[in-house]
């Protein structure tokens, strides 16, 4: 005997919204990683106006002005071919093999919030460069 | 119509009352997330953003566990302990499963009893033990929300903060999850035991969970 129609249709539906939260965050998780790279990428570029666009506005502000020639001084190693991205809301972590960048969403997309961190244990990152 | 609104009156207005406060509560909520975004230099975010959000998923969650838990212990140990006086205890000596007489099961089910209650086996179990167990799985799924949503969320301020995120292992040793927890647990307890006890001495005239207000204090079991 097959299933009612309604519990067909119910199923699809269940699948529909778990394959969609999982692209969801799929897409998101890539979308902070490549954000993060295109930052690391235009210091080792030593294209400031680029990694300083990348920017959130409270991290731009606290870097000594002007911005794009201030965030080329920061010892920030260029990204590495992988990374691991995470994403938590309104907030994504992205680790390359020689920094870890956080990141947080605008209107326009994702930002880096700090770079160049340095884990410190149960203690938050030190970062080279951070928003307050 | 009218008769089926009044015949079903409490449960039609509890549930209107919970949309209500549910919808109040998203737009507290909403308005309290925006308040932490703007102070952390972000952009607020819009409603149907909260909304699916885990911040909001484990809020609603960690309320919804304790009162199912509530409701779960209270329906379990009223089977076996009584309080005297009390109109929401059984009286003394009554306390266990009672007889299949009393209980209107197999053999002494009547005419109009649920078809599961004259059979014998898993199902009458079943019956016989489904409000509580409906109940605790209510809590069970609840609590298992609210600590995958508030790891999320968790994580969500962890990342704020420039600190790791954690796994959702580690996240139920974390002192966040169980302060979450034992604060709700802690008020619905205090809730029933209040109830349980003051309504030994106290009375609210025409209502069922109360005793008629001329019984004596020791009367127990007895409803108005």
């Amino acid at each position: 005997m097959g299933k009612p129609r309604f519990v067909r249709l119910a199923m699809l539906l269940t699948t529909v919204v778990m394959l969609a939260g999982c692209a969801s965050v799929g897409e998101r998780s890539s979308a902070a990683e490549d954000a993060a790279r295109l930052f690391l990428q235009a210091v080792a570029d030593g294209d400031g106006p680029a990694a300083c666009g990348a920017l959130a506005p409270e991290t731009e502000a606290r870097i000594d002005a002007p911005c794009a020639e201030s965030i080329l001084d920061e010892a920030l190693p260029a990204p590495s071919a992988t990374a691991d991205a995470r994403v938590y809301g309104q907030r994504a972590l992205v680790k390359f093999d020689a920094d870890t960048v956080f990141l947080a969403v605008f209107p326009d997309g994702w930002r880096v919030v700090a770079a160049g961190c340095t884990p410190r244990g149960e203690r938050p990152y030190d970062c080279a460069v951070q928003g307050g | 119509m009218r008769t089926a609104l009044r015949d079903n009156a409490l449960g039609l207005v509890f549930g209107l009352l919970f949309l209500i406060v549910l919808v109040a509560q998203a737009f507290a909520g909403h308005a309290d997330f925006n308040q932490q975004q703007v102070a952390a230099g972000m952009e607020p975010i819009g409603l149907g953003r909260y909304l699916t959000s885990a911040s909001f998923a484990a809020d609603v969650a960690e309320n919804w566990q304790s009162e199912y838990l509530q409701f779960f212990l209270y329906i379990f140990l009223t089977v076996w302990l009584v309080q005297k006086g009390s109109p929401e205890s059984k009286k003394p000596g009554e306390q266990g499963l009672e007889s299949d007489r009393e209980q209107k099961v197999g053999s002494f089910a009547t005419d109009d009893s649920p078809s599961w209650a004259r059979a014998g086996g898993l199902r009458r179990t079943l019956l016989s033990n489904s409000l509580g167990l409906v109940m605790g799985l209510l809590f069970v799924a609840s609590w298992l929300t609210q600590s995958i949503a508030g790891v999320a969320a968790y994580n969500e301020e962890q990342l704020r903060d420039l600190q790791e995120p954690v796994t959702w292992a580690r996240y139920l040793t974390e002192p966040d999850f169980w302060n979450r927890t034992l604060q709700n647990w802690q008020s619905e307890l205090l809730a029933v035991a209040s109830m349980v006890i003051l309504s030994i001495y106290l009375r609210q005239r025409g209502s069922p969970e109360s005793k008629p207000v001329g019984s004596p204090h020791d009367a127990t079991g007895v409803e108005g």
